[in-house]
């Protein structure tokens, strides 16, 4: 996509980049059939947003809303569970839960040792595939190796067991370097699928926006502070301030997040500073 | 041709060893723990060189990289606090105010695993971040190279908490982890195109945190030998290949080490004395309006001055008479008899340049063996923890392949050093 395009996406009001972001879904909807789409949630604003979106889309083109898959990473936060089931039944959704259970039944805690030679087939293919060449690996849900056994893994089987043709993920051009070369519709191998992004015009205060103005639910950490939530072990409070009451524009979302001051803390801890 | 042309830009290669200090460089070449540094020592020199104020990781090993006085590249220690909240604030790469030193030359350059350079940022050459670095993905630049480093299973650094709970694990990991950094360094060496190598080793510094008091003799000395004689392999094979590569070669570090006889908590006597008072929350959240002054770590002393902070009480005139009685009577802090505390800077004495004012108004150097700490939550002014080592300001080394003499060297000159190398390939560059 040309800079100039995203540039114009970006700078649209909240309500007209609904009304994109239901198109591109629509767009999904026409090629691929309702039935072989599946939507990732994870209980964060962005996919709570893209899924109240995907459902308008959905009632307005008189089809049903494709399945929703959740994938439990290994330290959830509770208040993120809540969430899910608060909005299941408000939505009468069906999700599907995904988890890495070869793997998060191999170490008792976060941080125990996971032998690679007692892990399955999958998993074990999965390692030499990423070029992992240990014996063994810490269980980290944050780590690059687990992040990747935990995620990509469950979400494979599940894409070969459906037989599906695409999977929606609300991921953001503003949120990371890394997406900001994405585009709303992706090509993936193994297994051959697409990746739809219907929300990567949206920026954080967007979100927020959409949240408000149209009585979107949220869950209730980012009133405590968060700004963007992932496993719990390696997400911080970014300020005592709502989410939507910090200075979004100067201040990286991910703080609390990896980069983050928990970890920072404990690392310095670890080292005899604070 | 290209090959050819390649080696003939490669024109200096520093090898940093976090906090290895020189004596005992030179007690391990002694010992035959460091035979190859000793050869080089034949051809180079190796001389005693000071750190920065405050002699901590982050703020040396940016005034190397810059070339400035802590008070020009802003980066005074690993935390700093909010003047508003209070709440600790984690300076990175962004912080830093000063340009690196491949930013000033516009060569080519590799620096990698230096600490306070995370998250990476993209560099005419190769970056892999440091000391405090979470991710590997945010750590590397040009992001090709995440999947060669993830491959290798490169970590960013050893797991310290391990130290304490199981060292034999501690041990496994720092040696894993310094195998897995000085191959993957070898590996961009050979690689990619540079004409300034900057890589450190960091598992010095941790084994020697936690168990300096094996560094000469003790349960733990079969360690030390095993990893600085590890160390000395590779830097033998990094010096063989610079020289190959017709580069001039350097190692450094960015402090030296001693053995703690006991931490010394400097918040908590700033509360004894009646100058800081602290209600519940962490660190200095719950600060009163009364407290005088605080602490951040290692031993920088803040005056709470009235406009800067928002509880901040103390005015301008008030704040040099403070200062007066803070000098006086820090000094006075004894253990057993001993003197705990060497030296008392002012701030305006060792910060220069334009962010000199967001420095600490006093810095105590303390005496071998008393390592001063910012903890806020100590029960009592002296104790000891899982630590045996501490920072020391003087005895960090710098060993070039060159016959170089220097007085009063200290961290941030290299930076001078090496731009005088990369401008004057014709190996000049020294005066």
């Amino acid at each position: 996509m040309l800079q100039e395009e995203k540039k114009t996406l970006t700078e649209m009001d909240a309500d007209r980049k609904i009304e994109r972001s239901k198109a591109v879904f629509r767009e999904a909807v026409e090629r691929f059939g309702p039935d072989r789409i599946a939507l990732a949630i994870t209980g964060g604003k962005d996919s709570t947003t893209a899924l109240w979106i995907a459902r308008r889309a959905c009632e307005e083109m008189g089809v049903k809303l494709p399945l929703c898959m959740f994938i439990d990473e290994g330290d959830v936060f509770d208040e993120i569970l809540e969430f899910m089931a608060r909005i299941k039944k408000l939505w009468s959704l069906d999700i599907a839960c995904l988890k890495n259970k070869d793997v998060s039944s191999k170490a008792r805690g976060l941080g125990d040792m996971v032998k690679v030679s007692s892990l399955d087939e999958a998993n074990q293919a999965a390692l030499r595939e990423m070029g992992f060449i240990g014996e063994e690996f810490p269980l980290m849900p944050d780590s690059t190796v687990c992040n990747h056994l935990m995620k990509t893994v469950p979400m494979r089987e599940f894409i070969t067991a459906n037989g599906l043709a695409a999977v929606s993920i609300a991921i953001r051009w503003d949120e990371q370097a890394a997406r900001r070369d994405e585009d709303y519709f992706a090509a993936r191998a193994n297994p051959l699928h697409t990746r739809v992004h219907p929300i990567l015009h949206f920026t954080e205060r967007d979100i927020w926006t959409a949240i408000f103005r149209h009585d979107i639910p949220y869950n209730g950490l980012y009133k405590q502070g968060y700004r963007s939530l992932g496993a719990r072990c390696a997400t911080g409070r970014a300020s005592d301030m709502p989410a939507w009451m910090q200075d979004m524009e100067n201040t990286p979302e991910r703080v609390g997040r990896g980069q983050e001051k928990e970890k920072v803390m404990g690392q310095l801890r670890a080292l005899g500073y604070m | 041709m290209k090959i050819f042309k390649r080696k003939k830009n490669r024109k200096v290669v520093v090898v940093g060893i976090d906090g290895a200090p020189c004596s005992l460089l030179r007690d391990y070449m002694e010992r035959g723990i460091m035979p190859g540094l000793k050869e080089m020592c034949a051809g180079g020199s190796l001389l005693k060189m000071n750190s920065t104020l405050p002699e901590i990781s982050s703020v040396a090993w940016t005034s190397f990289l810059t070339g400035k006085n802590p008070g020009e590249h802003g980066i005074f220690g690993f935390m700093e606090i909010d003047p508003e909240t209070y709440e600790y604030r984690f300076p990175d790469s962004r912080s830093v105010k000063a340009p690196g030193i491949w930013e000033k030359n516009g060569s080519r350059s590799v620096v990698f695993n230096i600490p306070q350079t995370y998250p990476a940022r993209p560099i005419n050459g190769v970056m892999v971040s440091g000391f405090v670095a979470l991710d590997l993905k945010e750590a590397v630049y040009p992001e090709r190279l995440f999947r060669e480093l993830s491959a290798m299973g490169y970590r960013l650094d050893v797991n310290a908490q391990l130290a304490a709970s199981n060292p034999e694990a501690f041990f496994r990991d720092l040696f894993e982890t310094f195998e897995k950094r000085s191959k993957a360094i070898m590996r961009v060496y050979e690689k990619e195109d540079w004409d300034l190598f900057i890589c450190a080793i960091t598992e010095t510094d941790r084994l020697h945190h936690f168990f300096f008091d094996s560094a000469l003799e003790g349960r733990y000395y079969g360690r030390f030998a095993d990893l600085y004689s590890r160390l000395d392999s590779f830097l033998k094979e990094m010096a063989d290949r610079a020289e190959k590569d017709g580069a001039v070669f350097m190692t450094c570090s960015d402090h030296g080490f001693t053995e703690i006889e006991s931490e010394v908590y400097i918040n908590r006597w700033l509360m004894e004395n009646g100058y800081l008072s602290l209600s519940g929350g962490e660190g200095l959240k719950g600060i009163e309006r009364q407290s005088l002054a605080f602490c951040l770590d290692p031993s920088r002393v803040y005056i709470h001055m009235e406009g800067k902070y928002k509880k901040g009480t103390v005015g301008k005139s008030g704040r040099e008479e403070l200062i007066g009685v803070l000098k006086g009577n820090l000094r006075d802090i004894r253990f057993q008899g001993k003197e705990v505390i060497k030296e008392i800077f002012l701030g305006e004495e060792i910060f220069r340049g334009p962010y000199a004012c967001c420095g600490p108004d006093l810095y105590l150097l303390p005496n071998y063996g008393f390592d001063l700490k910012g903890l806020t939550r100590s029960p009592r002014l002296f104790g000891t923890t899982r630590f045996r080592g501490m920072h020391t300001y003087d005895d960090a080394h710098f060993f070039i392949s060159r016959d170089f003499e220097r007085e009063n060297l200290k961290i941030e000159d290299l930076a001078g050093i090496i731009s005088g190398f990369l401008e004057c390939p014709c190996a000049g560059g020294l005066k």
